[in-house]
C-alpha cells in the first residue's frame, strides 16, 4: 500500500496503488450512504420479534451497504478494473437548474411561463444548442404542453398565474 | 363450458354497441398518449377524466377507463424502446434490451414484437379472466403475509440474476433500493424515517419520481456527454416489422411472459410490477446465451411487454370477481363503479353480468384495438428518431416535468426528480447499473411491510415462514436461484466478477 | 384622490364577490381517487358545480393520513377558489394522532357544512367463533392477546374507530397495519386477520356475498343498505356510536359571503333527489336540516378533537 505519492494522469493500472478507482469511489460512495443511513436511523427502535421497529430494515440494509463498500474499496486496491472516467459539470447542472426553475414557477406563475423557462436553461446543459431556435421550440413545446395536458387528458395544471389579478 | 359461451355473447353483444366501441377506441388512445409521455400515467389520467364519465352509462365509462390502463402499457414501451426513457414504470425493463435493439437500427422490431406480445397477452388473459376468473382469486386467497414476504424473497433472488455487470456492484444496487424503498413514514409506528425533516419526503418516495430520475434524466445527461454514440442509434432502419426469425425466437417468451403476468397481476399489493422483471430474468436464464441479454436480445423485449399487459389486464380480476382491488389504479375503477351506483363486490358477476361480461368482451376489442393503432404508429415513432437531440432533450425533460408534477400536484416531487438525476448520473459513472435498484425499491416496501405483518400475526415466531408450505416452497426457490445466480460467478473468478 | 380609488376598490371587490364564482373552483380531497372521502366529494362537487354554474375541480392531494392534502388547503388564498373535503381524522383525530400537525382544524380553516357521513361497522372474518356482537364482546375480552386486528394505518379511519372500540372493551389486540382498506380488507376475507372496524361504503359488498360477517353498526337505527346488521346498541354496546363525517371547509379568511354562498349549494345537492340516491345507496348518512349549517360543524369540530383527544392519548404517531 504504498506508492500513493505517484499517481499518473493517464491509467491507474500498474503504476500506482489504485488498480481500479472507479471501483474505489464506488466503494466508498457505498461506505458514504451506509453512514448517512445509520445515523439518520439511530433514533429508530429496532423493536423484538414480534414487534419488529422501524430501525431493522433500515439499519441490515446500510450495514449491508457499507460492507460491500468496504469490499469494493479493497477490492480496487488489489484487483485490476476501470478507471474514473471524467464527469461533466454543464450537464448536470443545467439539467438540474432547469428541473428546479420549473419546479418553483409552475405554481407560481404556470406553465406558460415555467415551460419556456425549463427549456431555455436546459439549453444551456448542451454545446450544440442554437439560441434563436431554442426560443422558437421552447414557445411551440409549450403551447403543445398545454394543449396535451390542460384541454385534452383535463390535468388541472396552472397555465397563467398574475397574482391578485388573473389565474388560468 | 356452455355458460361461457352464453356469458361471452352477452358481453360481446354488450361491447360492440357503436357507443361502446367508440369509448373503447377513445380509452386506447388516451392510454397509449399518456403511455407515451413520460411521468404521467394512468392513475392522474383516470382521475381527471372520471367526471367526463358521469354522464355516460356506467358499462361504457368503465371501459373507456379500463382501455386508459392497459392502453398504457402499450404505449409505456415506445419511449423506452427508442430513448431508452420509460414512459410507464412498467417498461422499464423493456429499456434494457429494447433501447439496444433501437442502437442496432432495429427499433422498428423492437416496437412490432412490443405490440405483438402485448396483443397476445392481452387476449390469452381476456380469456383466462373469462374461464378462470373464480379460481384465480382462490389461489390468491391463498396469500398470507408470509407468502407475500417469501414471494418478494424470491423476487430479491431474481433481482440478482437481472444484472448483467458485477454481482456486488448489483446486490449494492438491489440494497440501496431496499434502503431507498424505507424513506417515508413508518406503517405501523408511523414515525418518520430517513426523510432528515424534508416535508416532501414525508409520504415516501414516489417510484414515478425515482425512475424517471435515476433512468430518464440520468439517460439524457449520458446523452448530452457523447455525442458520438447518439449518431450510432441513426443506423439505417432495415425492417420495421418482425422477420420470422424475430418472431420464432420471441414466441416461448410471449407464452411464459403471459403465464408470469396473469398469475402475478392478481395478487394484491400490486403484484403486476413483478412480472416484467420476473420475466426478463426467466428469460435470461432459459435462454442458450444469456449474455445476449442486455445488448439487443428481442426475447428480453417480447417477454417483460406480454407479461406487463397480462398483468394489467389480469389485475381486473381481483376487482371483477372480489371487488377487492389490488392496486392504485384498480382502487380507482372501484371509486369510478361506486360514483356510477355499481358496487364492486362478489355479487358484480351475476347481478350486473353484462358489466362484467362487457368488460371483458371489451378488453379483447381493446387489445385488437391497440394492436392497429400501434403498429402503423411504428414507421412514425421511428422518424422521431432523427430529431436532433438538442431539441429532443428539452422536450423530454419538459414533458417529464408536467408528467412527474401531475401525479401529485406537487413541485417538490420535480425537484426530487432532479436530486434522483444527478444520483443516476453518479451511479452510472461509478459503474453501477440502475434496473437492480428500482426492482428494489419496489420489492423493498412490499417485503419489508409482509415481514413484520407475518411476525405480528405469528406473534414473533420466525418458524411461521417455513411451517406454512406455500411460503416454504417459496423461500426453497429463491434459495436455489440465488445459488445458481451466484455459484457460476464464483467460479468463473473473482476477476471478472470485479471488472466489468 | 386616495379616497375616490380607495371607494373604487372597494366597489370592485364587492363586485368580485358577487358574482363569485367566476372561475372553476378546487375542491382538495386528501385521500385518493376512488375512495370514499373521494367520492362523496366528486357526488356532492357534481351537483354543486350545477348550482353554482362553475365547475368543481377535485384535486387529490394525498399523503400522511390526509393531513398532507388539508395543509395545502390551510394555506391556500381565502379567495373561495379553494376548499377542501376534510373528514372525521383530519379535522378531528388528527390533532391528537400527529404530534407535528402543521394545521390547526379550529383556527386554520372555516366550517362551511357537513356533507355525509358513512357509519362504522364491525367486521370480522367469516369463521370467527363468535356469532353475534354479545358474544363477541366476552370472546374478545377473554382472548384478547390472541386477535388480530386490520387497519388502514395510522391515523387512517379504520385505526381511530378501532381505537375507540378497543378502549370502550378494554382489550390490547395486535394491531396489524396496511396499506389501506383494500389490503386489510383482502386479509380479512382470506382470514389472515380476525376483524376490523370501517366505514360502510366499503364493506358492504363483502358483507352482502358473506365473504365477512358484520356484528353491528355504530348508528341509532339500522342502515337501509345492510337491514340485517344490528345496531350497536341492540348488540350491548351503546357506547361505540362513530361515523366517519365528511365535510367541507375553507381556508380562514374566505369572505363570509362565499362561505355562505357555498352552504347553501352544498344544502341544495343534499336536497338533490338523485344526489340524495347515490349517497344513500352507499350506505351514507346524511345531515339534517339542523346539521348542515356550518355553526353545527364548527361544534362538531371542537367536541370530535376533544373526545379523539381522549381516546387515542398514547396510541398516536411515534408510539
Amino acid at each position: 500500500m504504498s506508492e500513493r505519492a505517484e499517481v499518473p494522469e493517464n491509467h491507474a493500472a500498474g503504476r500506482s496503488a489504485i488498480q481500479a478507482s472507479q471501483n474505489l469511489i464506488a466503494g466508498l460512495a457505498l461506505i458514504a450512504i451506509a453512514a448517512i443511513a445509520l445515523g439518520a436511523s439511530a433514533d429508530l427502535g429496532e423493536g423484538r420479534f414480534y414487534a419488529v421497529g422501524p430501525g431493522l430494515l433500515p439499519r441490515a440494509v446500510a450495514t449491508l451497504i457499507g460492507l460491500i463498500g468496504l469490499a469494493l474499496t479493497a477490492g480496487s486496491l488489489i484487483r485490476k478494473g476501470d478507471a474514473l472516467g471524467r464527469w461533466g459539470l454543464r450537464g448536470p447542472l443545467f439539467l438540474f437548474l432547469s428541473v428546479a426553475a420549473f419546479a418553483l414557477s409552475i405554481r407560481t406563475v404556470g406553465l406558460a411561463l415555467a415551460g419556456p423557462v425549463a427549456v431555455l436553461v436546459s439549453g444551456a446543459a448542451s454545446p450544440e444548442t442554437r439560441p434563436k431556435e431554442l426560443i422558437v421550440f421552447a414557445l411551440v413545446v409549450t403551447a403543445l404542453s398545454i394543449c396535451l395536458f390542460r384541454y385534452l387528458l383535463h390535468l388541472p395544471i396552472p397555465i397563467l398565474i398574475i397574482p391578485n389579478v388573473l389565474v388560468l | 363450458m356452455h355458460d361461457l359461451l352464453a356469458n361471452l355473447a352477452l358481453g360481446f353483444s354488450t361491447a360492440l354497441t357503436l357507443p361502446n366501441l367508440g369509448l373503447a377506441f377513445i380509452g386506447c388512445l388516451v392510454g397509449t398518449l399518456i403511455g407515451v409521455l413520460p411521468g404521467i400515467g394512468p392513475i392522474a389520467t383516470i382521475t381527471m377524466l372520471l367526471p367526463i364519465t358521469f354522464n355516460f352509462d356506467p358499462v361504457g365509462a368503465l371501459i373507456m377507463l379500463a382501455g386508459i390502463y392497459y392502453g398504457a402499457q402499450y404505449g409505456g414501451s415506445t419511449t423506452a424502446i427508442l430513448v431508452n426513457i420509460p414512459g410507464e414504470v412498467t417498461a422499464i425493463v423493456t429499456t434494457l434490451d429494447g433501447h439496444q435493439m433501437a442502437r442496432q437500427g432495429r427499433a422498428g422490431v423492437a416496437l412490432g414484437i412490443a405490440a405483438i406480445g402485448s396483443f397476445f397477452a392481452g387476449c390469452v388473459s381476456t380469456l383466462v379472466i373469462a374461464a378462470l376468473a373464480r379460481p384465480l382469486v382462490k389461489l390468491a386467497q391463498l396469500f398470507g403475509p408470509a407468502e407475500y414476504f417469501a414471494l418478494m424473497v424470491m423476487g430479491l433472488a431474481f433481482a440478482v440474476v437481472l444484472a448483467s455487470g458485477s454481482v456486488p456492484k448489483a446486490l449494492a444496487m438491489i440494497l440501496f433500493g431496499l434502503l431507498l424503498s424505507a424513506v417515508g413514514t413508518d406503517l405501523e409506528t408511523g414515525v418518520e424515517r430517513l426523510t432528515f425533516g424534508i416535508p416532501a419526503l414525508t409520504s415516501g418516495i414516489d417510484f414515478a419520481v425515482l425512475a424517471m430520475g435515476v433512468i430518464g434524466f440520468s439517460e439524457v445527461l449520458k446523452n448530452l456527454e457523447a455525442p458520438e454514440q447518439r449518431s450510432a442509434a441513426k443506423q439505417p432502419i432495415g425492417r420495421l416489422l418482425p422477420g420470422r426469425e424475430d418472431l420464432e425466437r420471441s414466441a416461448g417468451p410471449i407464452l411464459r411472459g403471459t403465464l408470469l403476468g396473469t398469475v402475478l397481476g392478481i395478487l394484491p399489493g400490486n403484484g403486476a410490477v413483478l412480472a416484467p422483471y420476473a420475466s426478463y430474468t426467466l428469460e435470461k436464464k432459459l435462454a442458450k446465451d444469456p449474455r445476449r441479454f442486455g445488448k439487443g436480445a428481442i426475447e428480453g423485449v417480447a417477454g417483460p411487454e406480454s407479461a406487463n399487459n397480462a398483468g394489467a389486464q389480469s389485475s381486473f380480476i381481483p376487482l371483477l370477481t372480489l371487488g377487492i382491488p389490488p392496486n392504485a389504479v384498480m382502487a380507482l375503477m372501484v371509486g369510478a363503479m361506486t360514483i356510477h351506483g355499481i358496487v364492486p363486490g362478489p355479487l358484480v358477476m351475476t347481478k350486473n353480468a353484462n358489466l362484467f361480461w362487457g368488460m371483458i368482451a371489451s378488453m379483447w376489442i381493446g387489445n385488437l384495438m391497440l394492436l392497429v393503432i400501434n403498429l402503423p404508429l411504428v414507421g412514425m415513432w421511428v422518424k422521431l428518431l432523427d430529431v436532433p437531440y438538442r431539441l429532443m432533450y428539452p422536450a423530454i425533460l419538459v414533458f417529464s416535468c408536467i408528467g412527474i408534477y401531475s401525479v401529485n400536484n406537487s413541485p417538490s416531487d420535480v425537484v426530487l426528480t432532479g436530486v434522483f438525476a444527478l444520483i443516476g448520473y453518479a451511479l452510472l459513472k461509478l459503474g453501477f447499473e440502475t434496473a437492480p435498484l428500482l426492482l428494489g425499491f419496489v420489492l423493498g416496501r412490499l417485503m419489508e411491510e409482509n415481514l413484520r405483518r407475518a411476525l405480528l400475526i405469528s406473534r414473533g415466531r420466525l418458524a411461521t415462514f417455513v411451517e406454512r408450505p406455500v411460503s416454504a416452497g417459496l423461500l426453497v426457490v429463491a434459495l436455489i436461484v440465488l445459488v445458481a445466480a451466484v455459484l457460476p460467478a464464483v467460479r468463473r473468478g473473482r476477476a471478472e466478477v470485479f471488472t466489468e | 384622490m386616495m379616497k375616490r380609488l380607495l371607494m373604487l376598490a372597494t366597489l370592485c371587490a364587492f363586485q368580485a364577490q358577487a358574482a363569485y364564482p367566476e372561475r372553476p373552483i378546487t375542491l382538495i380531497v386528501p385521500f385518493a381517487a376512488g375512495g370514499p372521502t373521494d367520492v362523496v366529494a366528486r357526488i356532492v362537487g357534481d351537483n354543486m358545480s350545477r348550482t353554482l354554474g362553475e365547475q368543481i375541480v377535485v384535486e387529490n392531494v394525498t399523503g400522511a393520513g390526509g393531513t398532507t392534502g388539508t395543509s395545502r388547503a390551510a394555506q391556500a388564498t381565502p379567495d373561495g377558489y379553494t376548499i377542501m373535503m376534510g373528514h372525521m381524522g383530519t379535522h378531528g383525530a388528527a390533532p391528537a394522532v400527529y404530534p407535528n400537525l402543521k394545521y390547526d382544524p379550529v383556527k386554520d380553516f372555516l366550517p362551511i357544512g357537513l356533507a355525509a357521513g358513512t357509519p362504522i361497522l364491525i367486521v370480522a372474518r367469516k369463521n370467527l367463533p363468535p356469532k353475534d356482537l354479545k358474544e363477541f364482546i366476552t370472546y374478545a375480552k377473554a382472548n384478547s392477546e390472541k386477535l388480530n386486528e386490520a387497519q388502514a394505518g395510522v391515523g387512517s379511519v379504520s385505526f381511530t374507530t378501532c381505537s375507540l372500540l378497543n378502549s370502550i372493551l378494554g382489550i390490547k389486540p395486535t394491531r396489524v397495519p396496511y396499506q389501506g382498506t383494500g389490503p386489510a380488507l383482502n386479509d380479512l376475507v382470506g382470514g389472515q386477520v380476525d376483524y376490523m372496524c370501517d366505514q360502510i361504503v366499503n364493506l358492504t359488498p363483502q358483507i352482502q356475498a358473506g365473504s365477512i360477517k358484520a356484528y353491528g353498526i355504530a348508528t341509532e337505527k339500522r342502515s337501509p343498505a345492510l337491514p340485517d346488521v344490528p345496531t350497536t346498541k341492540e348488540g350491548g354496546l351503546p357506547e361505540f356510536q362513530v361515523s366517519a363525517w365528511n365535510a367541507l371547509f375553507a381556508p380562514k379568511g374566505t369572505p363570509g359571503e362565499v362561505v355562505t354562498k357555498l352552504n347553501g349549494a352544498l344544502g341544495k345537492a343534499l336536497d338533490d333527489e338523485s344526489t340524495r340516491k347515490r349517497l344513500l345507496d352507499l350506505g351514507a348518512d346524511l345531515p339534517d336540516k339542523a346539521g348542515r349549517s356550518p355553526e353545527a360543524l364548527q361544534k362538531l369540530v371542537a367536541s370530535e378533537i376533544e373526545r379523539w383527544g381522549k381516546v387515542l392519548k398514547g396510541q398516536g404517531a411515534g408510539k
